[in-house]
């Protein structure tokens, strides 16, 4: 009787691990507030893309064209987890509170994201969070929430990340190669 | 000479019964008999039996062979309509990771921004 029990704790034992292995590496569900702003907003952007359809996107960009942005897109999420992006416009200046801005960024944090940028505006509702996931020393998330005056931009990637991919992409789509080499610092500390 | 006489006598006679005999078989053949009864019926249905069975024979292969087409048709248009289905998805979901990229390269940017600014 004793040994069935054994059996049984550890069956619900490596359930909870799987659930949350997979619970990590699987994108979250939307938050409540998502919904209120999205409700207040002028213009709302909601992209979903998880592994599969990662997969299935990175199909459809080959390389016989000769693009070359498609090829370095392709590469870069090839390996990527989810990508979930939202983008909030409002007609009216601080359209939303602090409390939803904190609200947002605690639901999508967990122990195993390390701030990098915390940066808040006394007085009002404005600021930027900058989250990295590293396991085992290499980057495998990244989360940025935006808060200006009338937009509210909030993204989250998740997979193992290559700055250097990411900083070759800079060229072509923008993203600040300053940003890229501090966070590759945040990553070597 | 009277012997071949009466031999001569003897082979008409015996060829004059066979000729009898004959003429009896075919006074029997000739007869006119009643044919039985649904005889004619039988042979019309038989003659349209085997007429409806040459017919069916091309029927049943032209039925085949247009089958065919139709299920090649179908099942060509199924592939076609799934493969253009399935490019229409995945330019869709290429878009949407296009989307994802400008928006984070965006706000990266302003983040990059506004930390510069608060640095000077």
């Amino acid at each position: 009787m004793k040994s069935i029990w054994v059996w049984v704790g550890a069956l619900a034992l490596g359930i909870a691990g799987a659930v949350s292995a997979y619970g990590q590496d699987s994108l979250p569900a939307p938050s409540p507030i998502e919904k209120t702003l999205a409700a207040r907003a002028t213009h709302t952007t909601e992209v979903t893309l998880d592994k599969n359809m990662l997969a299935f996107a990175a199909k459809f960009m080959d390389d016989k064209d000769g693009d070359k942005d498609d090829k370095q897109v392709k590469e870069m999420i090839q390996n990527l987890k989810g990508v979930y992006v939202r983008e909030y416009e409002f007609d009216k200046d601080h359209s939303y509170t602090s409390d939803e801005v904190d609200g947002l960024r605690k639901y999508f944090e967990s122990s195993d994201w390390s701030p990098m940028v915390h940066e808040r505006t006394k007085g009002i509702a404005e600021g930027t969070d900058v989250y990295l996931k590293i396991v085992g020393g290499q980057l495998q998330g990244l989360f940025v929430l935006d808060a200006e005056a009338r937009q509210l931009s909030l993204v989250l990637i998740l997979g193992p990340i290559d700055l250097d991919k990411i900083s070759a992409l800079g060229g072509n789509f923008g993203i600040p190669k300053d940003a890229v080499k501090k966070a590759q610092k945040e990553v070597r500390k | 000479m009277e012997h071949n006489d009466r031999k001569d006598g003897r082979d008409s006679k015996f060829e004059q019964d066979d000729l009898a005999e004959f003429e009896q078989k075919l006074r029997f053949a000739l007869q006119h008999r009643t044919a039985p009864m649904g005889m004619k019926a039988r042979v019309l249905a038989t003659a349209r039996e085997r007429r409806r069975q040459k017919q069916h024979g091309w029927q049943w292969m032209v039925q085949r062979v247009a089958a065919s087409v139709v299920i090649a048709a179908i099942a060509g248009g199924a592939v076609a309509y799934h493969q253009i289905e399935e490019r229409r998805k995945g330019e869709a979901a290429r878009e949407q990771v296009m989307l994802a990229l400008k928006i984070t390269n965006k706000t990266l940017n302003r983040v990059n921004e506004r930390l510069t600014d608060d640095n000077q």
